[in-house]
């Protein structure tokens, strides 16, 4: 049997299950690694980069010191040289969970104040040593602690530090760790002490207001790391993250004073954590004992290390060409994603329609996990090409089904190898397409009609929220799948889909993503135009929508706070189904539902002034424009993006970016006199210059850069994006969002030869 | 004409170099404003007014063909030849373009005499530089080649480098090579001189002319199509550099003439404040990717980088060859290399970038020939950058082919028939030039195999092998198993074994040799060319008898090894036969005669015949059983019975099923894959020749103790047979020897490889033409030919078997000489006593 995993609660993941804890344990970290968005997948990338141990990853870091290998073979692993203290700023007792996970080598580093621990597995074979020797290639670990040992070894080393199995446990992943970075909130908040649910709610999309919290379930509830994390808010650290958190994300409850004074006095340390970091007195004298904020922190990513997490989920598509020529609109994509959430819950998806002509693209921005935006992603494509597709063709399809023939292939994908699709659940997703294109057949009965492109993607929207809502309902015999339509139904998401056929582009929207295009004026320069209108409290047609369709006595309540019933922040969403059902029928399905859902927290709250549902819609605005030459790409982004970006600087650094490529300016001698010195000064310098540049492949990789990297002056700050890139899953959600993008290029020649054709 | 052509060439003198290109080109527009009546009718047309074209002109003319017609679209000498940097170097690679190299040498040196037309030839020798070991290596190899060829080089110590020319950084040096007789000459001045040559001796020279298109009739130029009108001619040459390509496609029967142009750029400057000697040497850092030279005082610098831009993939006309734009970002790596190479130079003024573009071909060897699908149409193009250097010896040869109907030299390694049809895609040359390119300055190491456009053609047995860890190398686009590594080896050092020393599949190597003599071992040979020959009547017998060397009238399922040889006697083709039936035979030849063969097949079958030649390479997929127990693999799997005498021909459909019978069972006898490298080593300890490897057009069969293959008294005449039989009444003048290296440390001294010089009590003899480690004898074997030459004279003398066993030999690798040991028939090996006759006769069957 395999058992779901304690990361995501997703099952069949890859690897070897065997039974026993350390196997689930074992499971995790495999899962981990092979987990989209996590950060240990990124860690790993990062090392595989910086060939950093040569224990860990074999044959792919390479060459290893002969010392690494040496004490490996000594059955010591050794500390990873590319893995860095995870949190910002002054070096605080790193709690932070260091992992060198490999095929050959499974070892917890845990990085605590007095230099590096490992702790092998199963516990039996526990081999903490300190310091590590100095030759090894830990040091740079050391070296980036607040101060060197002294040379001579203490009198009294420091206590091994011992760590329970539970403990290492809930330093495995816990899934509602989604509300877990809010550190301080987080005290307050209800947790779910199921750690493969994930329909807890996420911080930033629905705030929930304060309700009964009990600390033994919070203490065991939350990752380790976290633990590790109070201490240095203790430390006068506070204020500080307190305010970069604040800078970030904008009005969160969060980051509102009274959270924190209830926190300090709520803290009080619990039994499971004192065993964890026994005996409890050293500790604090460690903690204490050390000014952490006065040493400054030197400890960065390199360049390469950087890269290898911001390209880590790049993904690049170019439009075939025949005979040289290209005669789509589109020439080709860049998209990318850098998660927050861990694991992310943006998802993104592209295809060609292959029975119809046209493209699709999409991002879907997850809350309250990513079970939703997963089944968005996988499914709203189809439902799109099956409401495109003529009638000839359904009936087509159906009667290859029908004879068990082999399908005609709908779409063709254009995924990143972590772009998963789930497995379990497709032979269910089919029925429900099926049933879907059945009743188009039945609608429609012959008389062809064009097929408007606006409508198809309107009910396509619908019909999947629909569907997502009635599988649900219904439920499924089998346990598993039974489990994931429900967390999909009580998860959301939000997306933003473009068809693009020629010159005409549609764009539909749900929710706060955004689509945007990207103009290159007569001179030049660039001009951003909106396609999509976000469906949130800014938008003030949005506002008296809801307002319209409740009664006149919910004026107040609907919308709180700027957000839907005090709670959600897109006014529009996939699933949800907490803002579409009725009391009723929430209930119902909760109460006969799996245990997991009936324990939850989150699930069985009722929204407040919960009068009138639906509340919540999952239509989407559909604009459509007509491509004109001068219109060069089109920016799909997550609010992950926008929300650290102004759209006209995302337009212009994609735009100089693109056009970056082709028009840098040639230098030529002309009548000058120039000495063969003097011109190879300047090639270095422009060199230098362009390496910075096209150090991405990938337009979208290139616009995270700027997002995250980018100071006051709107350039690219190496140390701010190693800091931002080295934050550890647990804080990263507070200095941002999911960012999701994808860059679409339209190839003006075509679009300029239709133009000409009428 | 020539008048005009003379202006030309007076205003040409007096302008000082190519700035003032322009204002002589406008006033040779105005001259053409008139149009000029073309001839309706020539022997030969040449079109191209550069510096091949005019050197096949020219030589030709000297050979006495005097109705000539040379065209030239735009000006004479302009296009690459224009923009040439005007070094000529005889240090080359293979033997052929080093003679050819040393005969333009010669003849530059002299033209200015014989026309009168100044060349700007300056005497200034050319170094080397050598950065790392293996590169002094290659060195060492190219100089002991070119001593054997006559050409004075020698090694020099980087302090010595230093002397020759002062600016140079020489900290960085382990050594280099100089050749004193090299030479800088003005390139477009040097086509000018070869066209007034040419001129005077009754070429009729046109520019502004354009080809369209060569009219053929019957596999047979008819005629040229200009923009002037028609002129009917025998000949056709294609010497039109870059445009090659388009010219041989805009054919009605295209002509497929692989080559692509990519842009090359070279710096020139101002003079120094010092002015450089006219005589300052010519230096290549081939490590750096660079060459200098002395141009005006001052220095032009140019280099072929890692990152190639080819151009023209689409095709353009000629006039935006002047319009190509410079790019110095491009040229930033190598102007780096330029300073850090001459420091002093950094306060040099910079005069101009040049942007040239050059053509490469897909095996970085230059087109010679005629083509195999159209008589008379011969192609001389795609010099790799080496135009000037070989213009004057390719010219010649090219003269000679057409005239006496064959080079006087071995030309295989550039004849237009050794690409095929997949070669010509533009795709491929893209692709194949950016990697050629580069390859120009990389370090030549053995077992060189090109890394794009590959998988061009495979047998349907490849994903099974490459799944079983087989690695590939390619030849005339088929993917062949080099050697199969275990599933245990470290795959990512295999990959990148580059070296003039022990190479890291040895013991793969020595394991899959061993199995082939101890057990069994299966090899994929279906690269391997194969035709089949039918006829209705008789025909089929009558015309192989004639075109082979060997009695073919055998009973059906025999199978005879013989050779295809020309009026010399040489091998046009070593090849297989096997009989089908009364009336169809079936012909296995090596991979690389699938063109040349065809084509030869063609030309001499009777034209009104019934016959029916057939290319079924791609249909059938060829598997070589090796080892003493391949008969009893086959036996289990056959019903035919399997004895040495009557081995049969078996031919089975369903190539992957029969590869997995025949490993299925195979296993109880050992049975593996082996590769290439395997066979190879077999062959070269067996004494086996190859055909293009170590015979070759020139080679006939008595020269490599192949008398038995040929029946001389068959009953009919067959082509050759007079120049055997002359032959055999008179002896041979060169003998193919096998050497076996005595004092050869395989672990720790330079391999051999091929075309290291032989000497003979001291003297040189000849060259090695392959080698290969004998895994039984445990030594090193080489194979080449031995001649006598006479000590007084230097004239070619008959070897016989005395000369060669009375002798001491030795082998020169890389400056050193290891000690061999000549043999003239293979020797028995510990492991081949019990050594069958079919099995000697299966791989012989597949050579290399």
């Amino acid at each position: 049997m395999r058992a779901g995993c304690q990361h995501c609660g997703r099952r069949g993941a890859r690897g070897r299950v065997s039974s026993g804890e350390a196997a689930r344990l074992w499971l995790c970290l495999r899962v981990s690694l092979t987990h989209p968005g996590s950060r240990l997948a990124l860690l790993a990338a990062s090392r595989r980069r910086t060939e950093a141990c040569a224990c860990g990853t074999g044959g792919e870091g390479g060459r290893g010191s002969t010392g690494v290998r040496g004490r490996h073979r000594a059955g010591l692993p050794c500390a990873p040289k590319g893995f860095a203290p995870r949190l910002d700023g002054g070096a605080g007792p790193r709690g932070a969970l260091l992992i060198a996970p490999g095929p050959r080598c499974l070892g917890l580093w845990l990085r605590l104040p007095d230099g590096v621990g490992w702790f092998g597995w199963p516990p039996s074979s526990l081999h903490p040593f300190f310091p590590p020797p100095s030759s090894s290639p830990s040091q740079p670990i050391h070296r980036a602690g607040a101060r060197p040992r002294p040379s001579s070894a203490p009198a009294s080393p420091p206590p091994p530090p011992l760590m329970s199995i539970s403990a290492l446990l809930s330093m495995g992943r816990c899934c509602c760790r989604c509300c877990c970075p809010r550190g301080l909130w987080m005290l307050s908040a209800p947790c779910c002490d199921d750690r493969r649910m994930c329909v807890c709610p996420g911080p930033r999309r629905i705030g929930i207001p304060v309700r009964s919290s009990s600390l033994p379930l919070f203490s065991d509830a939350m990752p380790a790391p976290t633990q590790l994390f109070f201490p240095l808010i203790r430390n006068c650290e506070l204020s500080r993250i307190y305010g970069t958190a604040c800078y970030c994300h904008h009005k969160h409850l969060c980051c509102s004073s009274p959270y924190i004074s209830q926190s300090r006095l709520r803290y009080t340390p619990h039994p499971a954590y004192a065993t964890f970091c026994r005996p409890k007195e050293n500790w604090w004298q460690y903690t204490q004992g050390r000014r952490y904020a006065s040493t400054p922190q030197k400890f960065y990513l390199t360049p390469p290390q950087v890269n290898s997490i911001l390209k880590a989920n790049e993904y690049s598509f170019k439009v075939p060409e025949f005979d040289g020529k290209n005669v789509s609109s589109i020439l080709g994509f860049d998209s990318n994603q850098l998660p927050a959430n861990a694991p992310i819950e943006d998802r993104r998806s592209a295809a060609t329609c292959l029975q119809t002509r046209g493209m699709l693209l999409g991002v879907f921005d997850g809350h309250a996990g990513c079970a939703c935006s997963q089944a968005v992603s996988e499914r709203l494509f189809y439902y799109i090409a099956v409401s495109l597709l003529p009638h000839e063709t359904l009936l087509e399809i159906e009667n290859a089904v029908e004879s068990g023939r082999a399908l005609l292939p709908i779409l063709q994908w254009h995924k990143h190898p972590n772009d998963y699709f789930s497995k379990e659940a497709s032979k269910l997703y089919f029925n429900s397409l099926r049933t879907y294109w059945q009743e188009l057949i039945d609608l429609n009965t012959g008389e062809s009609t064009d097929i408007d492109v606006k409508e198809a993607l309107i009910n396509a929207f619908k019909r999947l929220d629909n569907d997502i809502s009635l599988e649900a309902q219904v439920g499924d015999p089998n346990s598993f799948l039974n489990y994931l339509v429900l967390r999909v139904a009580f998860s959301g998401a939000t997306a933003c889909v473009a068809h693009v056929d020629g010159v005409d582009l549609h764009v539909a929207n749900t929710g706060d993503s955004r689509a945007m295009l990207g103009v290159q004026e007569e001179d030049g320069s660039w001009s951003a135009v909106t396609l999509s209108n976000d469906h949130n409290a800014q938008n003030e047609r949005e506002l008296e929508r809801l307002k319209l369709e409740h009664p006149k006595s919910e004026a107040k309540s609907v919308v709180k706070q700027d957000r839907l019933l005090g709670l959600l922040m897109p006014f529009r969403a996939f699933g949800d189904v907490k803002f579409k059902w009725s009391i009723d029928l929430q209930k119902r399905v909760i109460e006969s539902g799996p245990d997991q859902l009936n324990d939850n927290e989150y699930t069985k709250f009722i929204p407040p002034n919960y009068h009138t549902p639906p509340y919540l819609t999952a239509e989407p605005e559909v604009t459509y424009h007509r491509l004109r030459p001068q219109d060069k790409f089109l920016v799909l982004a997550t609010d992950g993006l926008w929300e650290t970006m102004h759209r006209q600087d995302v337009v212009r650094i994609v735009g100089e970016y693109l056009t970056g490529m082709h028009h840098q300016q040639p230098i030529a001698v002309g009548g000058y006199k120039v000495t063969l010195g003097q011109m190879h000064g300047l090639l270095t310098e422009r060199r230098t210059k362009m390496s910075s540049v096209f150090e991405d492949q990938n337009a979208a990789t290139h616009l995270i850069r700027h997002a995250v990297g980018n100071n006051e002056f709107g350039t690219v700050d190496h140390e701010r994006l190693s800091k931002m890139l080295s934050l550890p899953e647990e804080l990263a959600r507070m200095y941002r969002d999911d960012i999701t993008i994808i860059v679409v290029q339209f190839n003006s020649h075509v679009v300029g030869a239709y133009q000409n054709q009428e | 004409m020539f008048c005009r052509l003379l202006s030309v060439v007076g205003r040409q003198r007096t302008s000082p170099g190519w700035q003032n290109w322009s204002s002589a080109r406008n006033s040779m527009s105005a001259a053409e404003a008139r149009s000029v009546a073309l001839p309706t009718q020539a022997q030969v047309v040449i079109c191209g007014g550069g510096i091949m074209g005019t050197s096949v002109a020219y030589h030709l003319s000297k050979m006495g063909w005097k109705d000539i017609v040379l065209l030239e679209q735009g000006r004479l000498a302009a296009g690459s030849t224009r923009f040439c940097a005007g070094i000529l170097s005889t240090a080359r690679h293979l033997t052929i373009e080093q003679k050819m190299a040393d005969y333009s040498n010669k003849l530059y040196h002299q033209l200015e005499q014989e026309t009168g037309i100044q060349t700007g030839y300056t005497r200034t020798g050319s170094v080397f530089l050598a950065q790392t070991q293996d590169r002094l290596i290659s060195l060492k190899r190219i100089n002991s080649r070119l001593n054997v060829i006559g050409i004075p080089s020698e090694i020099i110590s980087p302090k010595k480098v230093a002397e020759l020319h002062h600016l140079l950084n020489v900290h960085d040096l382990v050594g280099a090579m100089h050749v004193p007789e090299d030479a800088v000459v003005s390139s477009a001045d040097v086509a000018l001189a070869l066209a007034s040559a040419a001129s005077q001796n009754g070429v009729q020279i046109y520019d502004q002319t354009s080809v369209l298109h060569v009219m053929v009739k019957k596999g047979q130029v008819t005629g040229v199509e200009t923009d002037k009108g028609q002129i009917e001619c025998q000949y056709f040459v294609n010497c039109a550099g870059q445009w090659a390509y388009e010219l041989g496609l805009s054919n009605e029967e295209p002509i497929s003439i692989p080559l692509h142009a990519c842009e090359h750029f070279y710096l020139l400057t101002r003079p120094l404040e010092t002015p450089l000697q006219s005589s300052t040497p010519t230096i290549v850092d081939a490590d750096g990717r660079i060459y200098i030279r002395n141009w005006q005082g001052g220095i032009l610098s140019g280099g072929f980088e890692k990152n190639p831009k080819p151009i023209f993939t689409e095709g353009k006309n000629q006039l935006e060859i002047q319009n190509l734009q410079e790019d110095w970002d491009h040229f930033e790596p190598l102007l780096s290399s330029l300073l850090r190479r001459m420091p002093e130079l950094e306060s040099l003024e910079i005069m101009k970038l040049v942007n040239c573009p050059e053509t490469f071909t897909p095996d970085m060897r230059c087109i010679m020939g005629e083509s195999p699908a159209v008589q008379g149409y011969f192609v001389l193009a795609g010099m790799n950058s080496a135009g000037l250097s070989f213009g004057g010896g390719a010219g010649k040869y090219l003269a000679e082919w057409m005239v006496h109907g064959y080079p006087s030299e071995n030309v295989w390694e550039l004849d237009l028939k050794r690409f095929g049809a997949l070669q010509s895609s533009r795709t491929f040359l893209r692709h194949r030039v950016m990697e050629v390119m580069p390859l120009i300055y990389d370090l030549k190491v053995p077992r060189w195999d090109f890394q794009t456009g590959r998988q061009l053609r495979t047998s349907p047995l490849y994903d099974r092998l490459d799944a079983q860890g087989a690695r590939w190398m390619e030849k005339h686009g088929f993917e062949r198993p080099k050697y199969f590594v275990p599933p245990d080896k470290d795959l990512l050092a295999l990959e990148q074994s580059k070296t003039f020393y022990k190479p890291d599949w040895f013991d793969i190597v020595e394991s899959e040799v061993k199995c082939c003599k101890e057990a069994v071992c299966v090899i994929d040979m279906s690269s391997f060319t194969k035709f089949e020959i039918t006829s209705t009547g008789d025909q089929a017998l009558e015309v192989l008898q004639y075109l082979f060397s060997n009695d073919l009238d055998v009973p059906v399922g025999h199978i005879v090894h013989t050779g295809m040889l020309n009026e010399v006697g040489g091998y046009e083709n070593d090849c297989s036969i096997a009989r089908l039936s009364k009336r169809s035979f079936f012909m296995i030849s090596p991979t690389d005669q699938q063109v040349h063969c065809w084509a030869w097949l063609k030309k001499h079958m009777p034209k009104d015949s019934n016959l029916l030649l057939e290319d079924v390479t791609w249909k059938y997929t060829a598997l070589n059983l090796i080892g003493p127990r391949a008969v009893d693999v086959l036996s289990e799997l056959s019903y035919a019975p399997m004895t040495p005498d009557h081995f049969p021909s078996l031919f089975c459909k369903y190539a992957l099923h029969v590869y997995n019978e025949v490993m299925n069972v195979g296993q109880k006898y050992g049975i593996r894959n082996a590769g290439y490298y395997a066979l190879r080593s077999l062959r070269i300890e067996k004494f086996f020749a190859f055909w293009g490897q170590d015979i070759n057009n020139l080679t006939t069969p008595l020269e490599c103790g192949r008398e038995s293959r040929v029946k001389l008294e068959k009953g009919m005449d067959f082509i050759g047979r007079d120049a055997l039989l002359q032959q055999k009444q008179n002896g041979v003048y060169k003998r193919f020897t096998m050497f076996i290296l005595d004092d050869h440390d395989t672990d720790l001294d330079l391999w051999p490889w091929w075309g290291e010089p032989i000497y003979r009590n001291g003297q040189y003899v000849g060259k090695t033409t392959s080698s290969a480690y004998s895994y039984s004898l445990e030594r090193h074997v080489c194979l080449g030919f031995v001649h006598n030459f006479s000590e007084d004279t230097g004239e070619e003398q008959v070897v016989t078997a005395d000369f060669i066993n009375r002798g001491e030999y030795e082998i020169d690798i890389a400056g050193y000489r290891f000690q061999a040991k000549a043999k003239l028939y293979p020797v028995a090996s510990l492991f081949t006593h019990k050594r069958r006759k079919d099995d000697m006769e299966l791989s012989d069957l597949h050579g290399k």
